[in-house]
Formats: structure tokens, C-alpha cells, sequence
């Protein structure tokens, strides 16, 4: 290695790597659960201002649980959403959950106004204002968690089989930090592929690690989730699917929608590119003002701290707008690591919690996630995986045998994360993610797929694979730039395989091949792992006969 | 958000050292440079304009200039027309 890097060694029985909402919460919920546990909090931009939680609606999904049973929401959801994929025992903690979460944050300081507005059968929205993760890391400093800001984890040390640890570096000054811990949780957050703006911190270079060291995914096809966008100003359009006319004044929303339904869904996309194909578009929305969840309405101005945001994102852009015509955006949100009910992944000692896992864990079925099709549910989730794994961890390294740091493996890791600085010259990370992105943006390629399209993306794929290894950075700015297009790369390969494997159509997934859903071939889940370099993909019965909610016919 | 081509005004007239912009950029656009204790603003091409460092900044120095016709979904609206 050219330049010499000055080396920090730490070591805890719990490292979180991600302070995002979900890594902040499980880092407060191990510490109550074992204060004796100590916890490192690594965050590759800021603790309690990096990650979603700050951008987003500044909602929470509300269940009222003294009018209705966590049953009848699986029941519900597993028939209108996840369409019998997904794991019913989850989603029902999920919910009986929900209240206990919400009283959880309060005392943790977090604010939220508790205006109630309907959302969709069953679902109701609370107010939560943009500072959650500002309140959380004070709280982790008060519990004594250790929090390193612009350190990134690039990858996972393994010790026999079970999780030692991991290795990163700053941002700042290129310190290598190697980090010994018995269980590690990634709270990395999804992949959005850096498209659209407010998701462009998601990378999936967290997803990544937990690939190359073997960890399993689950449900990486369902990867793609798009919205209707304005065209001019990319302002998203939230619930702009229940007003689309074309341009001879037809409604189309009754073409895919004969009901209300839960926000966006894959179908309204279809509808968008097939009255473009038949030369009926553009479409437009009639509504005289946009949607959209952040911001004064019902909730006034009890969320100060979110108004200062939401008072910015409408400057001007009405008036661009005035066509109100709306165009499909890729947003992505693959979340793949594939965890169990107490978000423990795969390999022994690593835990997953957020964005980073929740397709992975079952819980949502067929359906990008979050918010999977329920506005709001995005931060709760995060919220019940934080609780539940940051409470496993902590039982778990009470009876975790001590770990070795490999020396060898350390070395190995060290030269693989700055070996895009020492090569004399090469690609930008950019050129590859352009081709990540040619691939996934167009719905036609991911949204509304075909085996023949699918084909034709692997191809062209072949072509940002032969870049791997040669992105060159000038500085740890681009060298994270270089592990993040490499993630891009692999989350895009994991979506088109495992999409070309589903020869069905179900829920959020559409194949213009395969229409319809067969549950007699296809109630499994798509199991994403690396087998000695090798990207291998298997499938795994969905155990149906023990959820409650069954399909009502072969293809229904 | 690739190939943009936002542009971030900064006056430091007002500016207070806070570093609330540095810490609010959650893709590492804005550093901070501690002699002057004021940002930096680093990686301006990446910048994905969510305007949250303009919103942190509690004395107005920030303006982020969108330029919206830079940005793409990479999806061919125009082909079906
Ligand atoms: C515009 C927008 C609006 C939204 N609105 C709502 C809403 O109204 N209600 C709702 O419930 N949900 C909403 N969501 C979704 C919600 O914000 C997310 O689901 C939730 O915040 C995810 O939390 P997380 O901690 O899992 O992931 P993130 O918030 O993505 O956090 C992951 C963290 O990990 C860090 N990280 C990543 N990789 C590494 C690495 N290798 N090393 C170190 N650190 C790393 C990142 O910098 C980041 O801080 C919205 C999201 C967006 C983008
Ligand atoms: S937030 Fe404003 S006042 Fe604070 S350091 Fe940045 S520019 Fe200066
Ligand atoms: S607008 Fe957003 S992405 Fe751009 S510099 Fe400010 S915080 Fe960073």
C-alpha cells in the first residue's frame, strides 16, 4: 500500500453501525436492557442528523388498538398488500407493538403530536417531528453509548463462522478503525441507488458487507419502488395515483383502481407506461393543490423543528408545476439482509434493524419497503426492529463467547477498502453508477418487467461488473463514492436475478410475462447468498400452513 | 441525483461557527474547515438538494440554487409522445 494510515483499535460487546433512527433506538434499547453491555454507535456522516427520519412527512403510522386487533390488520394486509408473502407472526408484533413504540419515543424525548388522520383501512397517522434522531443521540450519550461521526464501516470480520467485528475508516483523515465486538448490528438503511434526492444517502454499502461476508437476503426483487413525480420540479406526488387523467381528459385511475387503496402501487405505473406506449399520455393530476404528507394540515404547527424543512420545499416549484403533469421515478429501497423475528441475520452475532432489512425480514410480503404501500410505516419499523434487536443483542453477548480479531483478514480488508486510492488511474464511480441507473430507472426495466428486458439488463450490467476494482479515488470522499457504486452494483445484480427467477406476478412485483400470481409454484421466497464468490440463489417455502391468512385461490 | 448542477450560496456574514450545515448533510457535500470556522462546501456536484443545511442555518446564509432542468429519472419521457 502506497500511503501509511494511522490505525484505531476499539473494542465493545455491541458495535451498531448506522445512526439512523433504527441504530440509535437499538443502541438506547440494549443499554436499558444490559446496562452492563457496552455499545459503539459508528455513523458515516452524523449521529441524529444523517439518515431519513429528518426529511421525510414527519408522520407515524397509528393503529387504534382499543378498536381493532393486531389479527385484523395481518388479515388485512396479507390479502390487499403483501399478497400471502410475507411473515405473518412479525407483522403482528409489528403492530401489537405499535402503541408501546410510540410511548417509547415520548420518554426517550422524542416529539409527537398526536393528531389523528385517517390513512387506509384500518391505518392512522400521528404527527412526528424531523429532530426524532437529535433526541435519540442525546439519549444514547446519556446511556453511555460511544458514537464515532464520518467513520463508514466498509466490512465485517468473521471469526469461525460467528461475527468479530468490523473495520472502517474516516472521512476526514483516512483512519483505519478496526472495531472488536461480539454482536454487530447493521442499521445501515436501503438502496436507493442514488436517484431520487431525499433517498440518495441509501447505498447500500451496509447490504454489501453483509453479502461479501455471507450473510443470507431475502426478498431482494422487491427493490424497486417508484412514485409519480412532478416532471418539472421531481416534488413528489404522495396519493397523486388516485387522479390520473391522459391527455384526451380520461380518467385513468379507474383503469387499475376501482377502490381506495393504500397509496401507490405498481399498477399505476403500468398505467402510466402503457397510456404513454399508446400515445394517450402525458399524464396529469387533477388536483388543484399537491399532495404530500409533510407540513402544516391538521397538525398546524406542533412539529417546529420540521416546519423550518418543509417551509423550503415548495419554493417556486408550484408554478413549474402549473401542468401538474406527472412522470414514474425510481426510488429503490431494496432492504434485503435477510433477519428473523428477533432480527438476528444469518450469520451468528449479526443483527439487522431499519430500512436495511425489512423486506429481508418477511415481515411486508410483496412489496418494496418502506413504507411498503403504508405511508408512515417507514420509522415505526425501524423503531420495532431497533427495540426488539437492540434487546437481543443484549441478551445475546450475555452468554456470547470472547472473539478474535484475524490479523490476516484485518490486512486483507484494510487493502481492499484503499485500493480505489492507489490505483494510478481508472473510472469515476459515477460511470458505473450511470449504468446502474440506466438499468433501474426506466419502469420498464424494473417496475413492469419481461424476461427478454430482464436479459437485456443482465447484459448491460456486464458492463459496470467489469468496472469493479477499477474506480479510482482521489480522496475517502471517493473512496466511499468507489464502495458505494461497487454496493449499487451488487444490489442491482440481486434485483435482476432474483426478479428472473419469480416467474409470477405478485403484489408490488409485475412481469408482463407471468400476470398472474401462482401460489401453487410461488409462495417461496427468493434467498439471495455469495457461496465462494458466487452469487447463488435458492428458494425457501413460505410456511403458509402456519399463518393464520391463506390465499383464496391458485392465483388470488 | 447524478449530474446535477446545483449551486450553493454561501454569505459568511452572519455565519456563527454553529456548524449545524456540516453536520446536516447527510451525503457529505459540506465540510467544515476549523481555522475559519466556517463550511466548506466541498462536493457541491453531489449536492441532491434537499435543502435541510439551508433550513439548519438559523442565520440565512445558505441558498441552495436548484438548476432543475440537470436532473433526470434516466427514464425517456420524451420517447413516447
Ligand atoms: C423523503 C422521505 C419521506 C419519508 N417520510 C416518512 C414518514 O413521514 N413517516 C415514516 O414513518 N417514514 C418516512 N420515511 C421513511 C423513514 O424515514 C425511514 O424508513 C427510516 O428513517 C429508516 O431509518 P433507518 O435508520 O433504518 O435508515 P437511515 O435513516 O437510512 O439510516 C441509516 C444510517 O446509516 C448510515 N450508514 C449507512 N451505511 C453506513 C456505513 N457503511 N457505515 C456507517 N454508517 C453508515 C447512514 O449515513 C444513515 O445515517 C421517509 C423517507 C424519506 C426519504
Ligand atoms: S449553519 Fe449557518 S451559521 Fe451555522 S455554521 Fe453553517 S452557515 Fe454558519
Ligand atoms: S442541500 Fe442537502 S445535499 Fe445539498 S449540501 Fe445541503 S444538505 Fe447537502
Amino acid at each position: 500500500m502506497g500511503q501509511e494510515f494511522k490505525e484505531v483499535r476499539e473494542s465493545a460487546d455491541i458495535l451498531i453501525v448506522g445512526g439512523g433512527i433504527a441504530g440509535l433506538v437499538a443502541a438506547v434499547s440494549a443499554k436499558e436492557k444490559n446496562p452492563d453491555a457496552s455499545v459503539i454507535v459508528v455513523e458515516k456522516q452524523v449521529c441524529g442528523y444523517g439518515g431519513k427520519a429528518n426529511k421525510g412527512g414527519g408522520v407515524l403510522q397509528y393503529f387504534d388498538l382499543e378498536h381493532m386487533k393486531p389479527e385484523d390488520f395481518v388479515e388485512y394486509h396479507a390479502h390487499a398488500v403483501g399478497c400471502y408473502l410475507g411473515d405473518q407472526e412479525t407483522m403482528k408484533k409489528y403492530v401489537a407493538m405499535n402503541n408501546e413504540m410510540i410511548d417509547r419515543l415520548e420518554g426517550w424525548g422524542v416529539v409527537i403530536p398526536k393528531v389523528k388522520m385517517p390513512t387506509g383501512p384500518m391505518t392512522f397517522m400521528f404527527g412526528i417531528d424531523l429532530d426524532s434522531c437529535i433526541k435519540m443521540t442525546a439519549q444514547c450519550r446519556k446511556n453511555g453509548v460511544k458514537l464515532f461521526d464520518k467513520v463508514t464501516v466498509s466490512d465485517l470480520l468473521t471469526d469461525n463462522g460467528k461475527i468479530a467485528g468490523a473495520v472502517g475508516y474516516s472521512l476526514l483523515d483516512g483512519t483505519f478503525y478496526v472495531f472488536q465486538a461480539k454482536a454487530v448490528m447493521l442499521a445501515t438503511g436501503s438502496q436507493n441507488y442514488r436517484v431520487s434526492e431525499m433517498w440518495s444517502n441509501g447505498r447500500g454499502d451496509g447490504i454489501a458487507a453483509a453479502y461479501r461476508a455471507g450473510a443470507e437476503m431475502r426478498n431482494a426483487e422487491f427493490g424497486n419502488f417508484g412514485q409519480l413525480f412532478q416532471k418539472e420540479s421531481f416534488h413528489e406526488c404522495v396519493f397523486g395515483e388516485n387522479n390520473m387523467y391522459n391527455k384526451l381528459g380520461e380518467n385513468v385511475t379507474k383503469n387499475f383502481r376501482r377502490f381506495s387503496e393504500s397509496d401507490i402501487s405498481a399498477t399505476a405505473i403500468r398505467e402510466w407506461y402503457e397510456q404513454m406506449s399508446e400515445g394517450k399520455g402525458p399524464i396529469y393530476l387533477h388536483i388543484p393543490k399537491r399532495g404530500g404528507a409533510g407540513g402544516g394540515g391538521p397538525m398546524g404547527d406542533a412539529r417546529p423543528y420540521g416546519q423550518a424543512f418543509w417551509s423550503l420545499q415548495n419554493l417556486g416549484e408550484e408554478e413549474m408545476d402549473q401542468e401538474n403533469e406527472v412522470v414514474p421515478g425510481l426510488v429503490g429501497e431494496q432492504s434485503p439482509i435477510r433477519v428473523d423475528g428477533d432480527m438476528a441475520a444469518s450469520i451468528p452475532g449479526l443483527f439487522a434493524a431499519g430500512d436495511s432489512c425489512y423486506c429481508g425480514s418477511g415481515a411486508p410480503g410483496a412489496v418494496p419497503a418502506p413504507p411498503g404501500r403504508n405511508r408512515g410505516s417507514g420509522i415505526l419499523n425501524a423503531v420495532f426492529a431497533g427495540i426488539v434487536g437492540g434487546e437481543s443483542m443484549a441478551e445475546f453477548v450475555k452468554t456470547a463467547a470472547d472473539v478474535n480479531v484475524c490479523e490476516e483478514q484485518v490486512a486483507k480488508l484494510k487493502a481492499d477498502a484503499y485500493q480505489p486510492l492507489n490505483l494510478e488511474e481508472g473510472v469515476t464511480a459515477v460511470d458505473v453508477i450511470d449504468i446502474v441507473q440506466e438499468i433501474m430507472c426506466p419502469c420498464e426495466n424494473s417496475i413492469i418487467m419481461s424476461q427478454h428486458r430482464l436479459d437485456i439488463c443482465l447484459r448491460k450490467l456486464e458492463k459496470a461488473k467489469a468496472l469493479l476494482g477499477k474506480i479510482k479515488a482521489n480522496d475517502f470522499h471517493e473512496m466511499l463514492g468507489a464502495h458505494e457504486a461497487e454496493a449499487m452494483v451488487l444490489s442491482c445484480e440481486m434485483h435482476l436475478k432474483a426478479a428472473s427467477m419469480r416467474h409470477e406476478s405478485r403484489g408490488w412485483f409485475l412481469r408482463e410475462d407471468f400476470p398472474l400470481m401462482d401460489n401453487e409454484n410461488w409462495l417461496k421466497w427468493i434467498i439471495v447468498k455469495n457461496v465462494d464468490g458466487e452469487m447463488t440463489l435458492t428458494t425457501e417455502d413460505v410456511p403458509i400452513d402456519k399463518y393464520p391468512v391463506k390465499p383464496l385461490g391458485p392465483h388470488s | 441525483m447524478l449530474h446535477t448542477n446545483n449551486k450553493i450560496e454561501y454569505n459568511p456574514e452572519n455565519c456563527v461557527g454553529c456548524q449545524l450545515c456540516y453536520k446536516a448533510c447527510f451525503i457529505d457535500v459540506i465540510r467544515w474547515d476549523a481555522e475559519k470556522k466556517q463550511p466548506i462546501f466541498k462536493y457541491v456536484d453531489e449536492c441532491a438538494h434537499c435543502r435541510y443545511c439551508q433550513a439548519m442555518c438559523k442565520k440565512g446564509c445558505i441558498n441552495v440554487i436548484i438548476d432543475y432542468s440537470a436532473q433526470s429519472w434516466r427514464q425517456s419521457f420524451d420517447m413516447y409522445r
